[in-house]
């Protein structure tokens, strides 16, 4: 008669009894946390767009783990970088062969190797698109494209030196978390890819850890949407305390709006890229992106906006939330820097918000007190959430008074300055080690 | 540490001065292309 083990029917349930501790425990976590994000996007409170792919990726990756067959597990463990202990690779070597190495049939971020990666892609059903368009920053881009589709960069050209001032302000966090991660361990590398969640740019921090910090690339990212996701309830508490109600509810004197035609938006788009990617190669990919996005928006190709604004923007948020979820396997997020990630990333993410409300703060007082401090929180380029947020706090006690338009110059030029500030991180940090 | 410092002030330096650049590049670009399209 046929006799089997009855648990090797359900080996989700198996590879979970068998695990150590910090594994086990850490996949209950993390399904537990996948569905709270899932909770907070359905009602708001996080991005919606982004949490719900993402927390029911986290669920389904963290209770599906079986055992791999001996072929794909020794692809596994062959194609990837060894590590500095010779005998844990053995050991999981000999585990792989034995077909007793738990993984997952979504993807396996860390193998390197080519044949390995060719075969993968047979078996993981999420590997296509992690190897073509997530690890080589692609979906970042396209992203970013879809942000061009969306930014009016008149904003900008009616107040360029105010915004970029309240902009380069907000990257208070992006600067002073560099050396608070170095003093706390980390390597330049990652102390830059960390710092970079002060510019509150998700794409930023996804291309930047990519480049200085691949093998933390991960937790960096996961950690920066996470914050990203709440700087919309969390800054308005920020902005109270640091901002009395009397300054908040300042109306702004009204000034005649310059109208900008789209031949001198598409001009701006040029030369900004043409500028942006001479300075700085290393990051063109993301200033092609960006300014691509606005050239066709300023020249009214209807189809192509259509494209960018829809399939490629929503697309590439719905699968890099999926991806991001993917990757939250336990085996693969737990690693002792988490804490530490986690740490500095709210770090980065209030110095930030610090530092753009003291930039409103000079704002004022330079103008004659005209202009109210608030906007200097929309320099922090969460497009366009925080400069709906200095809106609302404004209007919150001062219904009549419009601070947006000049608020979405400081946010345009947020995403400028963190693409600016990308640029230099990544050319500078490899130099140091030369 | 001390080095760590000196490289933060050096990028802030350095994004300080560019952001400047692109802001004076914006204002200029706007007059110039205003000029010419009268």
């Amino acid at each position: 008669m046929l006799s089997f083990n009855f648990l090797d029917l359900f080996q989700g349930i198996t590879t979970l009894i068998s695990s150590p501790p910090t594994i086990l425990f850490g996949r209950l976590g993390l399904i537990f946390l996948g569905a709270v994000l899932l909770y907070l996007g359905k009602k708001g409170v996080l991005e919606p767009l982004l949490m719900i792919p993402m927390g029911l990726g986290m669920i389904a990756v963290n209770a599906g783990v079986l055992f791999l067959d001996p072929t794909t597990a020794t692809h596994i463990v062959s194609g990837t970088a060894a590590g500095p202990d010779a005998a844990a690779t053995q050991q999981l070597a000999a585990q792989a062969a034995s077909g007793h190495l738990p993984g997952t049939l979504f993807m396996s971020p860390l193998v390197e190797k080519t044949d390995s990666l060719m075969y993968l892609m047979q078996v993981d059903f999420l590997q296509p698109i992690y190897t073509f368009a997530f690890s080589n920053g692609l979906i970042a881009c396209f992203v970013f494209m879809g942000i061009g589709v969306l930014l009016d960069v008149g904003f900008v050209i009616a107040r360029p030196f105010l915004s970029m001032f309240l902009a380069l302000a907000a990257e208070l966090g992006t600067v002073v978390t560099f050396p608070i991660a170095i003093a706390l361990g980390l390597n330049p590398g990652e102390a830059a890819s960390i710092a970079m969640v002060g510019g509150a740019d998700g794409p930023m921090v996804l291309f930047t850890s990519l480049t200085l910090a691949k093998h933390l690339f991960v937790p960096i990212t996961v950690v920066a949407y996470l914050y990203l996701g709440l700087t919309y309830g969390g800054y308005p508490y920020l902005i109270r305390l640091l901002v009395p109600a009397k300054l908040r509810g300042l109306k702004m004197p009204p000034k005649p709006m310059v109208k900008v035609t789209s031949d001198e938006k598409l001009a701006f788009s040029v030369v900004g890229c043409a500028v942006l990617c001479l300075l700085f190669p290393s990051a063109a990919p993301l200033f092609l992106s960006l300014f691509v996005g606005v050239a066709v928006r300023e020249s009214g190709l209807k189809y192509f906006i259509a494209v960018i604004d829809g399939p490629i923007l929503y697309g590439a948020t719905m699968f890099l939330g999926l991806l991001l979820g993917v990757l939250c396997e336990a085996s693969t997020i737990l690693d002792p820097k988490v804490l530490l990630l986690l740490v500095l990333g709210i770090i980065a993410l209030l110095l930030s918000g610090v530092g753009g409300l003291l930039g409103g703060y000079a704002a004022y007082f330079f103008s004659g007190r005209k202009i109210n401090p608030v906007i200097g929180i929309a320099g922090v380029s969460c497009v366009p959430s925080t400069a709906k947020v200095a809106q609302k706090e404004v209007s919150n006690v001062s219904p009549d008074s419009l601070i947006l338009p000049e608020a979405l110059g400081a946010n345009i030029c947020g995403v400028i300055t963190s693409a600016i500030l990308t640029g230099i991180y990544i050319t500078i940090i490899p130099l140091l080690g030369k | 540490m001390k080095n760590a410092i000196v490289l933060a002030l050096t990028v802030y330096g350095l994004a300080a001065v560019i952001s400047m650049f692109v802001a004076v590049l914006i204002k200029g670009l706007f007059i110039a292309v205003r000029r010419l399209s009268r």
